[in-house]
């Protein structure tokens, strides 16, 4: 138990929580305070140091008031049609907000049904052992997303959530709890981002999805923050009978960025692909450690992650599937490409297979290396400069999975952010402004 | 179809027998006294017997490894009996006549010959009985070219030097629990010396035999492959069929100066328990081989046996241009659990690296691929291939992989693939439309899986290993 569990368990006294909630808290304050502060000797956490963390000090969420951000609407996705849910810090700004369908509530706000559907589910999908911090987001539990949609219906808009981190150093904790229902399908959006570079706070952020008989949903998880935040994030994931789920996964990097995506087929005909970008740059690191636990037959997974790591960042990425003895017919395939493009970037990567079963179709692959330097001389001598043909490469590489987002705004929005990030000396914005054009 | 390969995976394990010879065994359990009396027997300097004790403080302060994906009980390391030699060998037989013709029947049963007119003409072999060396054969012709093979406590008699300056300069003392073990108490073994610019005549071999109960072998082999020299060597192993679980903890060291090659050869088919998973050996081994400036060394396996397998035979390419290759078959059944892989630590400019693995589970065993690919800031131009493939044969048994892949240089190029299937109904119905039985249809699918790493094999090898993998296959068709 370190002096960091303490302190994290201590702010939960300055908490609010509703009553109904009272009881998963307590229990997950125990759990957290029980569990060994992870190590690099820790298998999870080999590459990723938790030392920076544990020096931070917790400083308790404000609940009272919303800071008002002239920047907040230049950032975000502007033109995506949505029900919008904003949080600055953590708090709800209801100013900003949409108004809200029935179907996406507050935990505070919710009616009695509605609690009756986050007590059913709330806290079941998490595998807390192999997550330390979701654990602790149990225990800081006061209010959190639900998004419920009920049997045979189609949420007429994507939801929107909306996370922004100013220079305030405050604790956040976000919760997200989404119900799909036998038969109906939602489009969700998770942005985060950072309204001053200067960033001092911590966020444990934890996403629970519950997709039901032939439900389908469409996931994307934006993590685009500034340099010196810290974030520890998660997306447990169970899947019914055919049920199918479609996820995106972007990570700029920064001084701390964990995110975990654990994947359980739990119906037989579920469909899953998921696909992340990482960038990680300057001092920066991003590590995805994803899971996906194939329980019964006949699923199908698809994971495929690719990141570029420059000057000296540092990316690690590990990809687990686990096939259960009775996961008979079963076809995962895990891919993982990484580009090096300095010296002194780093990259661990480390895609597992464990199989129980005979009857299956199981690939992964790796790949670590540096930009083709064939490609880079045919488009030199295109009369690209090297360094335009450079931005090409790069962009191109990830610019594969980019294509494959199915929201047309959210890979608008995407593209030529990425496109300008390697386009970063003035003399090359306009090859990475026409290359966003271009492909926009 | 699936109670043919039923029957096919069950097999008896043929060198189970036991070889009834007068030994002279130490009682169980390891203390400073035990590591005096096996220096003292082989009556070392003092400077080995310091090194022993070193690395036995150091495995006391050391915990056992638990990170490998196998279960098994703890061990006793104070029940098991740490040096165990047939009487016979008190008065070192000077030639093949003055040896224990029981001693020689065992190899005979085992089909290792160690006349040399009756041998096969091109391999010498060290003959190991559990804790020391029976034989060595075709000395004089190897001393001709100027290639030393003997045992290893013959070497430290005879080369003091060579052994003081290469002894643990692969794998120290403290390199992990079981190396730190057999540093201790390590009691025979091979050693092979091979000048500069020789390339070495034939094929050294060593065989071991564990025969004694509630023993544990600890050999010791090392290697050193001057400038611009060759050598192939092989290795074999087998032990009695026996209910407790034996221990066998072995460190093989390689040194390959500049331009050298070395070529090291596994079959390892010790026990491997019975069905229920009763009894076995428990392979612990530490293998390790560094590349100096353009020098190559080559790992093949075969691993049919043993209960529990812990093994990672590596490659430090310290040299430019250095070259490391990995080419495994790991066959588990029954109960048997491996965890086995390489690592390959790229650290000179322009080094390569190739890794192919192939893993064939069948029965209720784990097999597992842990392997590490790092290539430090410093390795230009690095290059690695692996590939992992996994074959399941029933639907009681695990196949997994567990790559690390660690890049701090963007020249380095590293590729990773890995597959996992089972012998397929069209396979399986191809070859039977061509008349085949489903036992020969399965065999050749599996050899054909497995052929890429036989064909690394040296000859006598390769069908050696081509045959145990039917053994071990018998009764796993399914």
């Amino acid at each position: 138990m370190t002096d960091f569990q303490h302190q994290a368990i201590r702010l939960t006294s300055m908490q609010r929580p509703e009553t109904w909630l009272e009881s998963l808290r307590t229990k997950a304050a125990d759990d957290w305070l029980a569990q060994p502060w992870p190590t690099r000797k820790t298998e999870h956490w080999k590459y990723t140091p938790l030392q920076n963390l544990q020096k931070t000090i917790l400083h308790a969420w404000g609940r009272e008031e919303v800071p008002l951000l002239d920047t907040l609407l230049e950032n975000n996705l502007a033109p995506l049609n949505a029900y919008r849910l904003i949080f600055i810090d953590g708090v709800f700004d209801p100013f900003n907000s949409s108004k809200l369908p029935a179907e996406v509530v507050q935990f505070s706000k919710a009616n009695e049904d509605q609690q009756a559907v986050v007590l059913k589910y709330l806290g079941t999908i998490i595998e807390g052992e192999r997550h330390l911090f979701a654990t602790l987001s149990n225990a800081w539990l006061d209010d959190g997303v639900l998004i419920h949609v009920p049997r045979n219906q189609k949420l007429d808009k994507p939801v929107y959530i909306v996370n922004v981190s100013t220079a305030a150093p405050v604790t956040t904790n976000q919760r997200v709890l989404i119900v799909l229902e036998e038969n109906s399908s939602a489009e969700i959006v998770e942005h985060y981002f950072s309204a001053d570079p200067v960033q001092q706070g911590f966020v444990n952020s934890l996403t629970e999805i519950h997709i039901g008989d032939n439900a389908s949903l469409q996931h994307y998880r934006l993590n685009l923050e500034e340099e010196q935040a810290q974030h520890i994030g998660a997306v447990h994931v169970d899947l019914q009978r055919n049920a199918r789920l479609r996820g995106f996964a972007i990570a700029l990097g920064a001084s701390l960025m964990r995110i975990d995506y654990q994947l359980n087929h739990r119906g037989q005909g579920g469909e899953l692909d998921l696909q992340g970008v990482y960038v990680p740059r300057n001092n920066q690191l991003v590590d995805y450690h994803t899971n996906i636990c194939h329980w019964v037959p006949h699923c199908r997974s698809n994971e495929a992650f690719r990141g570029i790591v420059g000057d000296s960042a540092q990316a690690i990425f590990n990809g687990r599937i686990y096939i259960h003895q009775h996961a008979q017919k079963t076809l995962a395939e895990l891919s993982n490409k990484n580009l090096l493009t300095s010296s002194k970037a780093e990259v661990n990567t480390k895609p597992e297979l464990e199989i129980y079963a005979d009857d299956v179709r199981c690939a992964h692959g790796a790949t670590v290396s540096q930009l083709n330097t064939n490609a880079r001389y045919y488009l030199q001598s295109r009369g690209l400069s090297r360094s335009e043909a450079e931005v090409m490469l790069s962009f191109g590489f990830i610019n594969e999975l980019l294509e494959q987002i199915a929201q047309p705004v959210v890979h608008d929005y995407l593209q030529p952010r990425l496109a300008a990030l390697f386009g970063r000396d003035n003399s090359l914005n306009e090859a990475s402004s026409l290359l966003g054009d271009s492909n926009g | 179809m699936s109670e043919q390969v039923e029957h096919l995976i069950k097999k008896e394990y043929a060198a189970g027998f036991h070889t009834n010879i007068v030994s002279e065994t130490l009682p169980p359990g390891l203390n400073e006294d035990v590591i005096r009396f096996i220096s003292a027997k082989k009556s070392e300097p003092e400077w080995l017997l310091d090194w022993r004790l070193k690395a036995y403080k150091a495995w006391q302060e050391m915990s056992e490894p638990t990170w490998a994906h196998v279960n098994y009980d703890e061990i006793d390391f104070q029940a098991v009996s740490y040096y165990s030699a047939p009487k016979s060998m008190d008065e070192k037989p000077k030639s093949l006549d003055e040896v224990d013709p029981e001693l020689l029947r065992t190899y005979e049963k085992l089909g290792i010959p160690l006349h040399e007119q009756a041998a096969l003409a091109g391999v010498a072999m060290d003959v190991v009985f559990d804790s020391v060396s029976v034989v060595t054969t075709f000395r004089e012709k190897l001393l001709e070219a100027g290639v030393i093979f003997c045992s290893i406590s013959e070497a430290v008699q005879k080369y003091p030097e060579l052994i003081k300056k290469y002894l643990g300069s692969v794998v120290p003392q403290k390199d992990n629990f079981y190396a730190a073990l057999n540093s201790a108490v390590f009691s025979d073994g091979s050693f092979v010396y091979i000048p500069k610019g020789v390339r070495c005549p034939m094929e050294l071999s060593t065989y071991f035999r564990i025969n004694e109960q509630n023993t544990g072998q600890f050999e010791r082999t090392l290697i050193v492959a001057e400038e611009g020299s060759y050598v192939s060597y092989l290795e074999g192993c087998t032990a009695p069929m026996r209910d407790e679980n034996q221990l066998h903890a072995a460190v093989v060291e390689l040194v390959a100066l500049d331009n050298a090659e070395i070529k090291y050869s596994t079959v390892q088919n010790w026990y491997p328990g019975n069905e229920e998973g009763k009894g076995g050996i428990y392979n612990f081994v530490t293998k390790r081989g560094v590349c100096h400036t353009n020098a190559k060394i080559s790992w093949t396996q075969v691993e049919t046996g043993s209960a529990v397998t812990w093994k990672y035979p590596s490659c430090v390419l310290r040299g430019d241009n250095s070259v490391g290759e990995f080419y495994s078959v790991a066959l588990t059944n029954n109960y048997q659990q491996a965890d086995t892989g390489t690592k390959m630590i790229h650290i000179g400019k322009n080094t390569r690296s190739t890794i192919i693995s192939k893993g064939i589970s069948a029965g209720k065993s784990s097999n597992a691929y842990r392997g590490l690919v790092r290539i430090n800031p410093g390795a230009e131009g690095a290059r690695n291939y692996t590939q992992c493939d996994s074959l399941l044969i029933g639907d009681k048994c695990g196949a997994h992989t567990f790559p690390y892949i660690e890049s701090k240089n963007p020249t380095a190029v590293i590729e990773h693939e890995a597959t996992t299937s089972k012998v397929s109904e069209d396979q399986m119905f191809l070859c039977q439309q061509r008349g085949l039985d489903a036992e020969k249809a399965v065999s050749m699918i599996v050899n054909g899986f497995c052929r890429e790493v036989f064909k690394e094999l040296p000859m006598e090898f390769a069908v050696e290993a081509g045959k145990l993998l039917e053994v071990s296959l018998e009764g796993s068709v399914g």
